[in-house]
């Protein structure tokens, strides 16, 4: 298996905040992890990047063992996070966040192919490329971080609700850019959303989460439809 | 008028360097370092025992001072800071920390370098004086006031340009952030205690040459430095700049205009900082990291 998830719990003090969760995925996937709030997916994200130290459980990628590393060894594995709440570096250049994002690599030629690459998609942020990040707009930000996020060239990418606190027109913008991610350059994507119709419209496959465990896995087109999921979420249509 | 801004320029690049090094530390740590004199100092005696004692170049003796320090910033980080930081949830610990450093810092240097006060010969002899004595200023003055801006351009230029430089600004606006970037926080917080405490050293050095040095100058000079960030806003770089050169100036306002009415500069200032503080307590520049 390319990246597994294996039976891991965590806590925060004593509480469990995830409990027995297993997920797998093939290279080249996209996975949704769907939920309501704190029902425990960022927390399984914040684990898989090392933020979060695991309680029981193991996490593997690729052949190495991720779940006693730090997180700037993590992302020198091939795993690159985009965090929730965008957290760009607030008074750095548009220019300074990306190549901030490419820090683990010294392959000078390639880093400035790659931001061409990420300027060529998200054309917003070469019109911003030297104001302070934080003077952008959410929408903006959410770009800056996803390309901050290729920058490193990774070969899985985790995106924590890309979608939160973003205009409607963008978050299709957002949605159709992860999809080419996932296509164009064949990384492997974990998505963690709130917003499951978005989430199920893109990925491959999903896991719903209800209070810190898995409650449904499979195929994501098959739960659109599932009654399951609308029961599990209240939100009625998807 | 023009001596008075002479002077204050001259002090102010190097207070500017100071306030740097304690911003830097600041930002990057959220640690106070109140031992930020006791470096200093230690470099001021650094420059004095190699330069004065041991005779050789003067640059030695500032570069020595200035690896000195850097190597006491780095074991102080690593093996004080550090680990109070990771182990601790309130932030009073470091502050303590810092105090109880600027103590043992005290005592070594007098156990090291004595209690008297120590100068240093020249290094250039002579006076600048131009347009018939409208600012008259020594060579060495001018050479270490060159040396200090030298010394800041290179430091921004250094935190702009530079991969470490570029990390460490983004350690010091968003830790987790800097984290999921790949940037290894306990390695970047030792460059950056080093190179902070890498500053005051360097400062030390130059000064010792205008002013000479004495185990007394820790104290206030680190209460100058916290001043300036605090005029400034504390962790911006630009703010230490500004806050270095209106301390110095002030300074060199004050020992003029007020001479008459006593040695009551630093009075002034401190009530003046309190009002300011009172109407602005970010500083000048009040904002995180930029």
């Amino acid at each position: 298996m390319y990246f597994e998830v294996k039976n891991i719990n965590l806590n925060y003090d004593r509480v469990r905040a995830v409990r027995n969760v297993s997920i797998s995925m093939e290279e080249g996937e996209t996975i949704a992890l769907i939920g309501a709030n704190g029902a425990g997916k960022s927390s399984t994200l914040r684990a898989i990047t090392g933020l979060k130290k695991l309680t029981e459980g193991e996490i593997w990628f690729d052949g190495t063992r991720l779940d006693h590393l730090p997180p700037d060894q993590i992302v020198r594995k091939g795993v690159a996070m985009v965090p929730e709440g965008r957290r760009v570096f607030p008074f750095m250049s548009v220019k300074d966040n990306l190549l901030m994002g490419a820090f683990t690599r010294s392959d000078k030629r390639a880093i400035a192919a790659d931001l061409e690459g990420v300027l060529a998609r998200f054309p917003r942020l070469k019109e911003r490329y030297s104001q302070a990040a934080g003077t952008l707009s959410g929408g903006e930000q959410q770009m800056l971080v996803i390309g901050r996020a290729l920058m490193a060239a990774p070969r899985l990418l985790l995106l924590d609700e890309p979608s939160l606190g973003i205009a409607p027109k963008l978050v299709q913008d957002i949605a159709r850019s992860i999809v080419a991610i996932n296509r164009d350059h064949g990384v492997s994507v974990i998505l963690v959303e709130q917003n499951s119709r978005m989430a199920l419209a893109i990925s491959h496959r999903a896991y719903a989460f209800s209070t810190g465990e898995i409650a449904i896995e499979g195929i994501s087109a098959e739960l659109r439809t599932d009654p399951r999921i609308q029961k599990l979420y209240l939100g009625g249509e998807l | 008028m023009e001596q008075i801004i002479a002077n204050g320029l001259y002090l102010g690049a190097q207070y500017a360097l100071i306030a740097l090094g304690l911003t830097l530390i600041f930002a990057l740590m959220n640690v106070l370092n109140f031992a930020h004199g006791q470096m200093y100092v230690i470099g001021g005696f650094v420059t004095y025992t190699v330069y004065a004692q041991l005779g050789l170049p003067f640059v030695v003796g500032v570069a020595a001072s200035g690896v000195t320090l850097a190597i006491i910033g780095a074991l102080v980080q690593k093996f004080l800071f550090g680990p109070v930081i990771r182990k601790s949830v309130r932030e009073e610990s470091t502050m303590l920390l810092a105090a109880g450093l600027a103590f043992l810092l005290d005592a070594v240097v007098l156990l090291l370098f004595g209690e008297k006060q120590r100068g240093v010969p020249k290094i250039v002899n002579g006076i600048f004086n131009y347009n018939d004595y409208t600012i008259v200023m020594p060579y060495d003055k001018i050479l270490v006031g060159v040396l200090a801006i030298l010394a800041i351009a290179a430091f921004i230029l250094y935190m702009q340009y530079s991969k470490t430089g570029r990390a460490m600004r983004a350690l010091a606006q968003d830790k987790v952030a800097a984290q999921l970037m790949g940037v290894d926080v306990d390695r970047y917080s030792i460059i950056g205690f080093a190179l902070g405490a890498m500053l005051a050293g360097v400062v030390g050095g130059l000064l010792v040459t205008v002013t000479g040095i004495n185990l007394g100058m820790g104290g206030p000079t680190s209460i100058k430095a916290f001043m300036m960030v605090m005029i400034g806003g504390a962790g911006v770089i630009s703010g230490a700049i500004a806050g270095g050169f209106i301390l110095g100036m002030l300074e060199s306002v004050g020992l003029t205009v007020l001479a008459a009415y006593g040695d009551i500069t630093y009075l002034v200032i401190f009530a003046s900082l309190m009002v300011f503080l009172a109407i602005r307590p970010q500083g000048l520049m009040g904002k995180p990291w930029g």
